[in-house]
């Protein structure tokens, strides 16, 4: 028997069965994906991601035409990035599900490690916007429709009151629902109200559970004091994370339109669309000379 | 805050496993895992814990002879 939050006790096959209910719910309500879709999961091997691609093999409804596939970036982080790449490929494999990997090498022509020397303190944001730009590659290049990744809700809640402490109203309003602008692939978050114990709980049961190092690069982030703090102030307080989510998503619906502006331009070096003259990315690259 | 069970006065060992092989035998009367991980100073929602192989939930009473493996959830998706 399992105790959640609620305070309900549960035997192993209805806590899964109450995971896959919870997941189905957020993906059916927010419209996450429809028939046709071609869903690339951001698969890193670790907990969240390996949890993700299990519950939406376990969920998609055969017949109506939806596509299962992976897709692994390879940042080239030393003694971190090779288990858990071996760990998705072992999962795929087992499930059956289409994989492609790609590397920061052969997109950024070089690795993690190589571009942090000197500015391991940036470590998290400048792997982020790689990482995220990586994705999105991977999965024009597989004829994704839809990218998922495995965000639960904690790491929503962390991301809110990071976005508090660091002042950063754009990022704060910025609209967390499915985009259908038509200008980015739409990413979705289907474990978004699954808390990281209940997915880790679900692994364990799944006997998918793996201990994997954790990035060597943690020890710079910011999100790791959050997360300390946040899980504090949870089991203290439960619902904090909700609280916060839910707040986040009403200070969206009261910026809408007045803090973003109202359309986005493009890149002049790559094209991509983004809010200033050049994207994330781009800047990046002239930081490292690349 | 936490229920005392009637033989409370009894001490007995108890093993703990934390993730990283460290290994700590503890005196402790029979008690939820909760207290156990409060009285160590973690946080029940930073880890998951399994009594003899089997996944235990945090109000299950561990005592003697038990030993407790603690397996912190390391951030990253
Ligand atoms: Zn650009």
């Amino acid at each position: 028997m399992y105790q959640r939050q609620s305070g309900h006790h549960l035997c192993e096959t209805h806590f899964i069965e109450d995971i896959q209910r919870r997941v189905a719910n957020t993906i059916k309500t927010r419209r996450m994906i429809v028939p046709e879709d071609r869903v690339a999961v951001a698969l890193s091997g670790g907990k969240d991601s390996t949890a993700l691609l299990l519950l939406l093999w376990q969920l998609l409804p055969t017949g109506q035409d939806i596509r299962l596939i992976a897709i692994t970036i390879d940042e080239g982080i030393s003694g971190y990035r090779d288990d858990t790449i071996r760990s998705a490929e072992q999962l795929t494999s087992r499930l059956g599900i289409e994989h492609h990997c790609i590397s920061f090498t052969d997109l950024f022509g070089d690795t993690l490690d190589t571009f942090l020397k000197g500015r391991e303190t940036q470590a998290c944001s400048i792997c982020g916007i790689l990482r995220k730009k990586a994705l999105v590659i991977a999965a024009q290049r597989a004829g994704a429709t839809k990218l998922a990744t495995g965000h639960n809700l904690d790491d929503e809640a962390q991301s809110v009151l990071m976005n508090v402490f660091r002042g950063d109203l754009p990022r704060l309003c910025r609209n967390s629902g499915v985009d259908s602008s038509g200008k980015f692939i739409p990413r979705i978050k289907p474990l978004s109200l699954i808390s990281e114990k209940e997915i880790a709980v679900y692994l364990m049961l799944q006997n998918e559970w793996n201990e994997l190092p954790e990035c060597p690069y943690t020890r710079y982030a910011l999100r790791r004091e959050i997360r300390a703090l946040l899980s504090g102030f949870e089991y203290k307080h439960p619902g904090t994370m909700l609280h916060l989510i839910e707040s986040k998503k009403k200070i969206e619906r009261y910026c809408a339109g007045s803090v973003l502006p109202a359309s986005l331009g493009s890149c002049t070096m790559c094209g991509d669309p983004c809010s200033g003259d050049l994207c994330q990315v781009c800047l990046l690259r002239q930081t490292f000379g690349h | 805050m936490f229920k005392k069970p009637a033989h409370e006065t009894i001490s007995q060992r108890m093993k703990l496993i934390f993730s990283d092989q460290d290994e700590r035998i503890i005196e402790h009367s029979p008690a939820p895992v909760e207290q156990i991980l409060f009285e160590v100073g973690i946080n029940p929602l930073e880890v998951i814990v399994s009594r003899n192989g089997n996944l235990i939930s945090e109000d299950t009473v561990v005592g003697s002879e038990d030993a407790i493996r603690i397996i912190r959830i390391a951030h990253g998706g």
